[in-house]
């Protein structure tokens, strides 16, 4: 610890102490002094009567006070440095957000092991600074720079392990970022590293976990099936024993149905039923085992979205051929007022909402057999295959503006355009006369693409049973949306516009207020990966490299000379008051 | 003599001029003089009538009375005495304190103290302690007129004392003029100065150095009558025990006043000139 003075030549300054000396010399010598009588000066001892006398110099505390702080005051001007070793780096806690550090061993779950372990390492080496960083399907900063234990806590209440996986590669790299390669790393996990062998001296690696016989519901989904709903439940015994469950499955309002299930070791078995599409929400239920999370699954009935059609083809034979084609395909809606769609000979107007596709009549027509260009990127285009088609079109270019999707050399056979109110504006250059388009399974294909288009463009949910992690698509018209968490929790977004993407951090039913009306969606735990904790582990792999030997930095001293002066000048003033009597 | 003496003397003679010596009553009796004494005398002053008792002087038979009533009566006049001043002044060097106004201070309140006794018809002699104790020459006479008042004694009031007293005036009126600086008990001292007088007062003078600690820091002291010398380090408790020692014995020569009958007070020399009101609290002076 040899100090490092910034400014050495202040040490000039030292020539101050003996001219400080010389001052109490000269100040302090003996003065002759005659007196009456020393009769009232005897309680002093006399010195010794006789003999040459050697006078030592008397000097008071108060001279060494001075010389002292004098000291102090020239060491502090030379702006000192030490290199003192750092004891305590700062600490950045990856937490380990997937529900399988739910599972239960031992009355406590691998989380609640986590935090113990954690308020312990901090009830016994409090980090100067600490950071919380959540690692699940993406890595997220939990809160700000704490400094407590009591504050890590109330950060420790947003970590509820509800995600489908933990992301910790991209936290840990997170983790170095913020730590700018000097703060300590702790991951809280509940299985054991890819790498056992840890090679970053900062990063510890925490598991708490066990490896639990768990029976889980790893798949769940609900389809529109016609008139009926198709459901499919896939449970999974990711043990390496035989399992024996009961699965319970409660369809809307119906009597539950209890089945019981004999799972081999690492078996799993699919169910797939059909109920009535106006059966409310069907609830799946397993056994309770050592994770509770992944045995219940929830579904709601599939979104079933259609879209109203105007026929305003004048040609009777085209507009039987487009009917035709329109009821295959399942989603045209029975209503016709207030078209979503309309389906007609010349371009319409712009203003609705109503999407248009122009049947174009065309007087010149050329056939083409082919190459055709197909804009397999279009969500027209989807399943387009056009192999040994005629289709006959008029050479005319494009209008401009349209984006051509299906082109025949240079000639648009299919095009569209956006107007300024977001509505699509379809060209189908076509001559059914001359084309065999409509007897190729390509024109049903590209009318479902049209209308199942269409529904993804119409406002709200997308689909009404998801995944926990994934996010919900609602498509918006600007109005404003609540969304409903299962706990309760409540987002309001307003003035949206566009899709807008739920996330779904938690499984449960949520609900979505959009304008005046209210849907819902189901969020269910189905991550095998996740439930499977057969590969969970308790153990530490990797240390922080005790360095404090090493790891020395310059550090500023002056403000400890500072202080140490500071005190001595401020008792050289109390010395002085109380030698005057003053109090 | 030192001319700051002698100026002294004469101011304070000018200064006496103002006061007089409180005589108490015990003191109106002496040798004759020009001072009404206590008792019955030969002035002219009429005191009483009483019967006429063998060996009286028949001068003063009143005969108007005898005529008148047959009965020899005496009349009594008041006696006429002159009361006496003691001067006793210390004579020693730490009176004559350097840079001080101490022996200027010495050779006022002596020159004060006589003129006053004079205003009040009262002889004085003046006694300066040496070796032994001696009257100044001329003291009979105004100050200004004083000789050899010199503070060159290496010995103090009581060695003067015992080698050779003063010889005092009985009931005469005895002002002791000393910084009082000097070990012992003064009990001993103040009997003998008591015994036979009228009235004793004790002046101490004291320099406002005596009465001061000085400031702060290292001093060799230099005893002024013995030469000896002290080093030391004066700071705020050798200070305070200065001054407690001070005032222990100034309490003890309070306490043999009070024993003794004597009365005693204090004067800083360079405060002389306020410090006369003391000396008529003591009833020493009154305004004349």
């Amino acid at each position: 610890m040899i100090p490092f003075l910034t400014y050495p030549l202040a040490l000039l300054a030292l020539a101050t102490v003996p001219v400080l000396a010389a001052i109490y010399i000269l100040r302090n010598r003996f003065r002759r002094r005659q007196v009456s009588s020393l009769v009232l000066w005897r309680f002093q001892p006399q010195s010794k009567p006789g003999g040459a006398k050697v006078h030592r110099l008397q000097l008071p505390l108060l001279f060494f006070l001075e010389l002292l702080a004098l000291t102090l005051l020239v060491v502090a001007a030379t702006g000192p440095q030490w290199k003192l070793p750092q004891s305590a780096r700062p600490l950045i806690v990856v937490l380990d957000d997937s529900f399988s550090l739910q599972a239960v061993n031992g009355g406590l779950s691998a989380q609640g092991r986590c935090k113990i372990f954690l308020e312990k390492l901090f009830n016994r080496q409090p980090p100067p600074a600490t950071r919380l960083i959540l690692a699940g399907t993406t890595p997220r900063v939990l809160g700000a720079t704490v400094k407590s234990w009591s504050q890590v806590n109330s950060l420790l209440a947003e970590w509820k392990c509800w995600s489908p996986n933990s992301e910790l590669e991209p936290a840990m790299t997170l983790a170095a970022e913020l730590g700018k390669q000097q703060a300590n790393i702790l991951v809280l996990t509940d299985h054991k590293p890819a790498d056992e062998k840890i090679a970053n001296p900062r990063l510890k690696w925490m598991a708490f976990g066990a490896p639990l016989d768990n029976v889980a519901i790893v798949n769940a989904s609900r389809t529109a099936f016609a008139d009926q709903d198709r459901c499919l439940l896939e449970v999974a015994n990711f043990s390496g024993n035989g399992q024996s469950t009961r699965l319970t499955v409660l369809a809307g309002s119906n009597a539950p149905q209890v089945s019981l299930l004999n799972l081999a070791a690492h078996e799993s078995r699919r169910l797939v039923f059909n109920i009535p599409a106006n059966t409310g929400t069907l609830r799946a239920a397993l056994d309770a085992d050592a994770l509770a999370a992944d045995n219940e699954a929830q579904l709601l009935p599939p979104i079933r979205q259609r879209v109203r059609v105007e026929m305003a083809l004048t040609n009777a034979g085209l507009a039987a051929l487009v009917n035709r084609t329109l009821a295959a395909t399942g989603l045209r809606a029975a209503l016709t007022q207030n078209p979503d769609l309309i389906i007609r000979e010349s371009d319409g107007p712009t203003g609705t909402n109503a999407w248009n596709l122009c049947l174009r009549e065309t007087g010149a027509t050329n056939a083409y057999t082919g190459p055709f260009i197909v804009d397999t990127s279009h969500p027209l285009a989807a399943g387009i295959a056009l192999d040994g088609v005629i289709w006959a079109g008029s050479a005319a270019t494009n209008v401009p503006g349209d984006l051509p999707v299906i082109l025949a050399g240079n000639v648009p056979l299919l095009s569209a355009r956006e107007d300024i109110l977001g509505s699509r504006h379809l060209t189908l250059n076509f001559n059914p006369e001359l084309s065999t388009v409509q007897n190729t399974p390509d024109w049903p294909v590209l009318f479902w693409n049209l209308l199942s288009w269409r529904i993804s463009e119409m406002p709200g949910l997308k689909e009404s049973n998801a995944r926990l992690g994934t996010e919900v698509t609602l498509k918006t018209s600007g109005e404003a949306v609540t969304v409903t968490q299962p706990d309760g929790v409540r987002t309001a977004f307003a003035k949206t516009g566009g899709d807008l993407a739920l996330d779904t951090p938690m499984p449960g039913i949520y609900s979505v207020v959009t304008g005046a009306g209210t849907n819902e969606f189901s969020v269910n735990v189905l991550a095998a990966d996740r439930s499977d904790l057969s590969a969970c582990a308790s153990g530490q792999w990797g240390q922080w490299q005790e360095d404090t030997a090493q790891r020395l930095e310059q550090t500023s001293a002056v403000w400890i000379f500072g202080l140490f002066a500071l005190g001595l000048l401020a008792a050289h003033l109390y010395l002085v008051a109380a030698a005057k009597g003053i109090k | 003599m030192e001319p700051v003496i002698r100026q002294a003397l004469r101011d304070g003679e000018q200064l006496g001029l103002r006061y007089a010596l409180q005589i108490p009553q015990v003191a109106a009796s002496g040798w004759t003089g020009s001072r009404t004494g206590r008792r019955a005398g030969s002035s002219i002053d009429f005191q009483d009538y009483r019967e006429y008792q063998p060996g009286d002087d028949l001068r003063f038979i009143d005969w108007g009375i005898y005529a008148r009533s047959d009965r020899l009566t005496i009349k009594l006049f008041r006696e006429e005495v002159t009361p006496h001043l003691d001067l006793i002044l210390d004579g020693s060097r730490s009176m004559n304190l350097e840079h001080t106004e101490k022996p200027a201070a010495l050779a006022q309140l002596a020159a004060l103290l006589a003129t006053a006794a004079a205003n009040a018809q009262c002889a004085q002699a003046v006694w300066l302690s040496g070796e032994g104790f001696q009257r100044i020459p001329n003291d009979s006479l105004t100050p200004s007129a004083w000789d050899k008042l010199e503070l060159t004694s290496t010995r103090t009031p009581e060695q003067s004392f015992e080698i050779m007293p003063p010889k005092l005036r009985r009931l005469g009126v005895r002002v002791l003029i000393s910084d009082l600086l000097w070990p012992g008990e003064p009990l001993q001292l103040l009997r003998r100065l008591r015994d036979g007088a009228a009235a004793l007062h004790v002046v101490q003078l004291l320099a406002s150095e005596d009465a001061t600690p000085p400031e702060h820091g290292n001093l060799r002291m230099v005893d002024s009558e013995t030469g000896a010398e002290s080093e030391i380090y004066i700071d705020s408790s050798v200070a305070r025990q200065y001054a407690e020692n001070l005032a222990q014995l100034q309490q003890a020569w309070a306490d043999a006043c009070r024993q003794c009958g004597a009365q005693m007070t204090t004067i800083i020399a360079e405060n002389l000139a306020t410090s006369l009101r003391d000396l008529e609290t003591i009833q020493l002076l009154t305004p004349s």
